[in-house]
C-alpha cells in the first residue's frame, strides 16, 4: 500500500505467559490522523511500547519509511522521526516547562561538550533555534505562559499539553498520543481534538490512543480497534462505530471471535 | 512546612539574580580577591588553632572543594552514585608520581596528562558498567576504587606498599614559584585557579544541552532515552568530566605532598567525597562548597571531634537522608516547591 | 601466573573454595532477602556481618573461652559453637531489625528514591563501623580457639579439617531450614508475596511492616551465624571485617540472581571457589581483584545472575 509510513507487522509481544499483543498488524499513513482503541489492557500501550523500542517483539517486524526499526536504541527511533508521550505523565518534574520541551528540541542538535564548552558558533546558533521552537510550539499548544514554572507545579492539563508540546520539539514524522485527553472536561476535550488536527495540517502523521468515543470519531480518519491483544478492526469511524465485534467488546460480551 | 534555611537561601539566591550584571561582576572579583588574600591574612572567626590554615585552605578545603565539583558532576547531576571516586584521584596521584620520578616530565605537563589518563579510566570503567542499574553501579564504583588501591599496593612499579616519594615539584610559572617546600600558598593559588576554571567550564555545560540531558537522565533516564537523548553517551561524559576532575584533584595532591601510597587512596575518602556532595545539597556549587566545607573544615577548627568524624558523618547522611534529603542548601527553590525525590522512586516502576 | 599450584593442590583449593562460598552465602542471603522485597541493595549488611563478629567474640569472653589449649570435643563443643553462634545470631538480628527502623523505614513510608536509601545505609554503615572503630580500637582483635583443627579424612587430595567441616555443614543445615522457613510457614508466604507484589500484597491483608521486619531479622541471622563461622575460621576481627567481605557476598547473590535464595548459595560457592583458585593462579593478594572482576563481568554478561531474579518479577 503507498505512503505508508509505519507498518506494524504481525506483532506478537508476550510478557512471561501474558500475550499483550498477537499477531497485530498496524499501518499509519502519511498526514493522516488514525486512531488506536479498545478496552483496558486490549494492548494499546503495549503497542507504543513496541514502535518506539521499549520491548522487542517475540514476533513480527516494525518498519519506519520502509526500514526495520526492531532492535534500534529508542533514541536512535525517537531521532529518525517518532515521538511519543505517556498514559502517565512522565515529564521530568524538577525542569521548567522550557526546559522540558528544549530536551526534545536537543535531539537534532549535533554540539555536544566541546562545543559547549568552547561556545562555537555553531551551538549558540542551535541553542537559539532550540528556544525559539520551544517558545513557538508552546504558544501553539497554549502554555507559553508557564514556560519558567517547574513543571510538576503545572495543572494537570497543561502538564499533558506540555508532553505534546516536548514531543513535537524533537521533529517527529509521526507523533504518537497515549490518551492525551484523560482527565479532561468535554471543552477541553474539544479543544484539544482542534490542536490535534492543527498538528496534523502543520505535516505531522498522528496515532491516537483514546478512551473518549466522541474525540476519537471527530477527528480521526481511520479507527482501528484492539481487544485482548488482537485487532478486531480497522476503517473509517463511521464503519468501526457500527461493527458488531467492536460493540461486543466494549460491551464486554465474550466473542469466540472468529 | 516553611523552612527557614530555604526561606533564607531563595531569598538570597533571587536578590542575587535581581541584581545588575555589572554589580554581579563586581561583588564575584571581590569575593576572588577576598580568596586571593585570604592565606596571607588571619580572619579570626575561620583560624584554625591547631593546624596550618594556609596548608589546610589547599590539602582539605581546596582540595575537597575540587572533588565535590568533580563528583557533583557525576552524582548531583547525572544522578549516577559513584562510590569509588578515589580511584580517579588516585590515578591522577599516581600519573604525577611515576611521570615525575621516572620520566622528569615537567608538572605542567603532566597536569592535563593526569587528567586524560583518569578521564580514559573513566570512560573504560563506564562504558561496560553504565547499563547497569544505578544500585548495581555503586557497588561496581565502590569495587574498582578497591582494585585500583590493591593494584597499586601489588605492583613493585608503582612503588607497592612502600609509596612513592620524592615526586618533583613543579617549576615556577609567571607569579608562582614553588621554591619554598614549606609555603603552600602557591599550591592554593593555583588550586583556586583550576577550580575557577573548572565552575566556569561546568556552568557553560549547565546551560547547554548537555546539562538539560544530564537532568532529564537524572529525573527519568527512560523517558529522557525516549525523548532522543543519547542517555549512555551523556552518562559517559559525566563520568569522564568528574574522572577528569579526580584526576586533576590527583595530580595536585601528589605535586605539593611529594610523597604518596596506597594509604591515601582508602575507601572512606570515597565515602568522604560522596559526603561532600549530599551534605551540601548535591546538584550546584555552593551546597558542594558548603559541603567540602563541613567536612574539611570543621573537624580542624573543632578539634577533638577528631576522632568522632566519620562516625558523625555516617550519622549525618542517615539523618540527612530521613529528614532533609535535598541537602542543607537545596538545589532549586524556583517554583517555591520543596523537593523531596532524586532519582527514580523506590517503589512501584510503571511500565513506560 | 601460575598454574602449577592449581593442578597439584585442586582438590584442597576446591574445598576452602567451598568453605569461603558457604560463608559468602549465608551473608548473601542477607542481601538477596532485602532486595527481594525492598528492591534495595541494604548497603549496611556488612556491618550486621560484622557485629555478627563480636558477638561471636563476646560470647566466648563470657564463657571464659581461654586464648587457645582450651580444645572441646563432643558435646562439649557442640555446646559451645550454638551458644557463640546463638548469641551471634542474636546481636546481628537485633541489629538488622534496628538498622530497618532507623535507616530506611521512615524513607520508605515517604516514597524516597533509592538513591536517598542507599546513601542513608551508607551512612549506617559508617556509623556502626567507626562505632566499634572507637569503642575496640582498630586493631585486629584474637578470636579463642576451643577446637583442635585437625584433618579427620582427605579426599581427591584435600584435607577435610574439623573447622572447615563445621563451616560448610552448618551453613548448608541453616539455608536449609530457611528455604523451609519461606517456602512452608505462613510468615513465609507473606515474605513471598511482598516480593511478588507489594501493592497487592497491602490489598491482601498482608501487614508489610511486619513482613519487612522479618526480612530484615532473616537476614541479620543468617550473617550472625556466617559472623560466627567466620570467626572459627579466621579467628580473628575488626571494625573493618564486613566491607571487602559484604562487597563480595553481594557479589554472590548478583552472580546467582539477586532476589533468589538458592542463587545466593549458588553464587556464594562459584564466587568462593573461583576466588580460590583465582588466588593460587595470581598470588594471594589478587584475590580480591579477581572477585571483583567477576562482579563487573557477571553484570555485564548476565544482569540476572546464573539463576535469575525469581523471587521478583522483572520490569522494564
Ligand atoms: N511490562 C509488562 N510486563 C508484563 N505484562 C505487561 C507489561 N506491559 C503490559 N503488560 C500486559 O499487557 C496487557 C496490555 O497492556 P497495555 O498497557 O498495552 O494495555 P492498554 O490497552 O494500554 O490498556 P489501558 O487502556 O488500561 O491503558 C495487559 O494485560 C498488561 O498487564
Ligand atoms: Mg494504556
Amino acid at each position: 500500500m503507498p505512503d505508508a509510513l509505519l507498518e506494524f507487522k504481525n506483532v506478537t509481544m508476550r510478557f512471561g505467559g501474558v500475550t499483550a499483543l498477537d499477531q497485530v498488524s498496524v499501518e499509519v499513513r502519511q498526514g493522516e490522523i488514525a486512531a488506536l482503541i479498545g478496552p483496558n489492557g486490549a494492548g494499546k500501550t503495549t503497542v507504543f511500547n513496541v514502535i518506539t523500542g521499549v520491548y522487542s517483539p517475540t514476533h513480527g517486524d516494525v518498519e519506519f519509511k520502509g526500514q526495520s526499526i526492531v532492535g534500534k536504541k529508542r533514541s536512535e527511533i525517537t531521532r529518525s522521526g517518532i515521538a511519543r508521550t505517556f498514559q502517565n505523565i512522565r515529564l521530568f518534574h524538577e525542569m521548567t516547562a522550557l526546559e522540558n520541551v528544549l530536551v526534545g528540541a536537543d535531539a537534532h542538535s549535533k554540539s555536544s561538550v566541546p562545543g559547549a564548552l568552547l561556545g562555537l558558533p555553531r551551538k549558540r546558533r542551535e541553542e537559539r533555534a532550540a528556544h525559539e521552537k520551544a517558545m513557538e510550539l508552546m504558544e501553539f499548544m497554549g502554555v507559553s505562559h508557564r514556560a519558567h514554572a517547574l513543571a510538576k507545579g503545572l495543572p494537570y492539563g497543561d502538564q499533558r499539553r506540555l508532553e505534546i508540546c516536548r514531543a513535537l520539539a524533537t521533529n517527529p514524522e509521526l507523533l504518537l498520543l497515549d490518551e492525551p485527553a484523560a482527565g479532561f472536561t468535554p471543552v477541553e476535550k474539544e479543544l484539544l481534538g482542534e490542536q490535534i488536527k492543527a498538528v496534523r495540517d502543520r505535516g505531522f502523521t498522528v496515532l491516537l490512543i483514546e478512551h473518549d468515543m466522541s474525540l476519537v470519531m471527530g477527528i480521526s480518519d481511520r479507527v482501528m480497534v484492539l481487544d485482548f491483544g488482537r485487532k478486531i478492526a480497522d476503517g473509517l469511524p463511521s464503519d468501526v462505530q457500527n461493527d458488531q465485534r467492536v460493540i461486543a467488546a466494549y460491551l464486554g460480551v465474550p466473542t469466540d471471535a472468529a | 512546612m516553611v523552612n527557614p534555611l530555604t526561606t533564607a537561601t531563595e531569598r538570597i539566591g533571587d536578590g542575587w539574580r535581581s541584581l545588575p550584571r555589572a554589580v554581579r561582576w563586581l561583588f564575584t572579583a571581590a569575593f576572588v580577591a577576598f580568596l586571593v588574600i585570604l592565606p596571607m591574612i588571619t580572619v579570626p572567626i575561620l583560624n584554625t588553632p591547631d593546624s596550618d590554615f594556609p596548608t589546610l585552605l589547599f590539602d582539605k578545603i581546596g582540595l575537597y572543594i575540587l572533588m565535590g565539583i568533580g563528583l557533583n558532576v557525576v552524582v548531583g547531576k547525572a544522578g549516577l552514585l559513584d562510590l569509588g571516586y578515589v580511584a580517579f584521584f588516585a590515578i591522577g596521584a599516581y600519573t604525577m608520581a611515576q611521570l615525575g620520578v621516572l620520566a622528569h616530565w615537567s608538572f605542567w605537563v603532566i597536569l592535563p596528562f593526569g587528567v586524560l589518563m583518569a578521564m580514559g579510566a573513566g570512560v573504560i570503567l563506564g562504558l561496560p558498567t553504565l547499563r547497569l542499574r544505578g544500585d548495581y553501579l555503586a557497588i561496581v564504583t565502590m569495587g574498582f576504587g578497591e582494585i585500583i588501591r590493591i593494584t597499586a599496593l601489588n605492583t613493585d612499579w608503582l612503588g607497592a606498599a612502600r609509596g612513592i616519594p620524592n615526586i618533583p615539584w613543579p617549576s615556577p610559572l609567571g607569579p608562582l614559584s614553588f621554591d619554598n617546600i614549606l609555603d603552600p600558598k602557591p599550591f592554593y593559588w593555583l588550586l583556586l585557579v583550576l577550580i575557577i576554571i573548572v565552575i566556569w567550564a561546568l556552568g557553560r555545560l549547565d546551560r547547554s544541552r548537555v546539562g538539560r540531558a544530564w537532568e532529564a537522565v537524572r529525573e527519568d533516564e527512560d523517558a529522557a532515552e525516549l525523548m532522543g537523548v543519547q542517555t549512555l553517551k551523556y552518562k559517559l561524559w559525566a563520568f569522564a568530566i568528574g574522572a577528569g576532575i579526580g584526576g586533576l584533584g590527583g595530580v595536585m595532591y601528589a605535586a605539593k605532598s611529594g610523597f604518596i601510597s596506597p594509604d591515601n587512596f582508602p575507601l572512606t575518602l570515597s565515602v568522604m567525597f560522596l559526603a561532600i556532595v549530599v551534605l551540601g545539597g548535591s546538584g550546584h556549587i555552593p551546597g558542594v562548597v558548603l559541603g567540602a566545607f563541613a567536612v574539611s573544615y570543621l573537624p580542624e577548627r573543632l578539634r577533638g571531634f577528631t576522632e568522632y568524624r566519620v562516625l558523625l558523618f555516617g550519622a549525618a547522611l542517615v539523618i540527612m537522608m530521613n529528614l532533609r534529603p535535598e541537602g542543607l542548601l537545596p538545589r532549586r527553590v524556583r517554583g517555591r516547591v520543596a523537593s523531596e525525590e532524586i532519582g527514580e522512586p523506590l517503589k512501584g516502576v510503571d511500565n513506560a | 601466573m601460575d598454574f602449577s599450584t592449581l593442578t597439584s593442590q585442586f582438590g584442597s583449593l576446591t574445598f576452602d573454595g567451598l568453605v569461603l562460598g558457604a560463608i559468602y552465602a549465608l551473608v548473601a542471603l542477607g542481601y538477596t532477602l532485602v532486595y527481594g522485597v525492598l528492591r534495595l541493595i541494604n548497603f549496611a549488611h556488612s556491618e550486621i556481618f560484622m557485629l555478627g563478629t563480636y558477638g561471636a567474640l563476646f560470647a566466648t569472653q563470657w564463657m571464659h573461652i581461654p586464648p587457645f589449649g582450651d580444645n572441646r570435643t563432643g558435646l562439649s563443643l557442640v555446646l559451645t559453637l550454638v551458644a557463640v553462634s546463638l548469641v551471634a545470631m542474636t546481636v546481628s538480628g537485633t541489629s538488622a531489625v534496628l538498622l530497618e527502623r532507623i535507616a530506611y523505614r521512615r524513607l520508605r513510608r515517604r516514597g524516597g528514591s533509592r538513591l536517598t536509601a542507599l546513601i542513608s545505609a551508607i551512612g549506617a554503615s559508617l556509623f556502626l563501623q567507626e562505632a566499634i572503630a572507637i569503642w575496640r580500637g582498630r586493631n585486629y582483635e584474637a578470636f579463642p580457639r576451643f577446637l583442635e583443627k585437625k584433618t579427620l579424612f582427605t579426599v581427591f587430595g584435600a584435607d577435610i579439617r574439623t573447622d572447615k567441616l563445621i563451616i560448610v555443614v552448618s551453613a548448608i543445615a541453616m539455608m536449609w531450614a530457611l528455604e523451609r522457613f519461606i517456602s512452608r510457614t505462613r510468615l513465609g508466604r507473606g515474605i513471598r508475596a511482598v516480593a511478588q507484589s507489594p501493592e497487592t500484597s497491602i490489598l491482601m491483608g498482608v501487614n508489610i511492616d511486619r513482613v519487612i521486619t522479618l526480612t530484615f531479622l532473616l537476614g541479620g541471622i543468617m550473617a550472625g551465624l556466617a559472623g560466627a563461622l567466620n570467626e572459627v575460621y579466621y579467628e580473628q576481627t575488626r571494625f573493618s571485617i564486613g566491607v571487602i567481605l559484604g562487597m563480595k557476598a553481594f557479589t554472590a547473590a548478583v552472580l546467582g540472581g539477586i532476589g533468589n535464595l538458592r542463587g545466593a548459595l549458588l553464587g556464594g560457592i562459584v564466587l568462593g571457589v573461583v576466588e580460590s583458585y583465582g588466588g593460587a593462579v595470581f598470588g594471594a593478594s589478587w584475590r580480591d581483584v579477581v572477585a571483583f572482576v567477576i562482579l563487573v563481568l557477571v553484570l555485564m554478561f548476565r544482569p540476572t545472575g546464573l539463576l535469575g531474579e525469581t523471587m521478583q518479577k522483572a520490569r522494564a
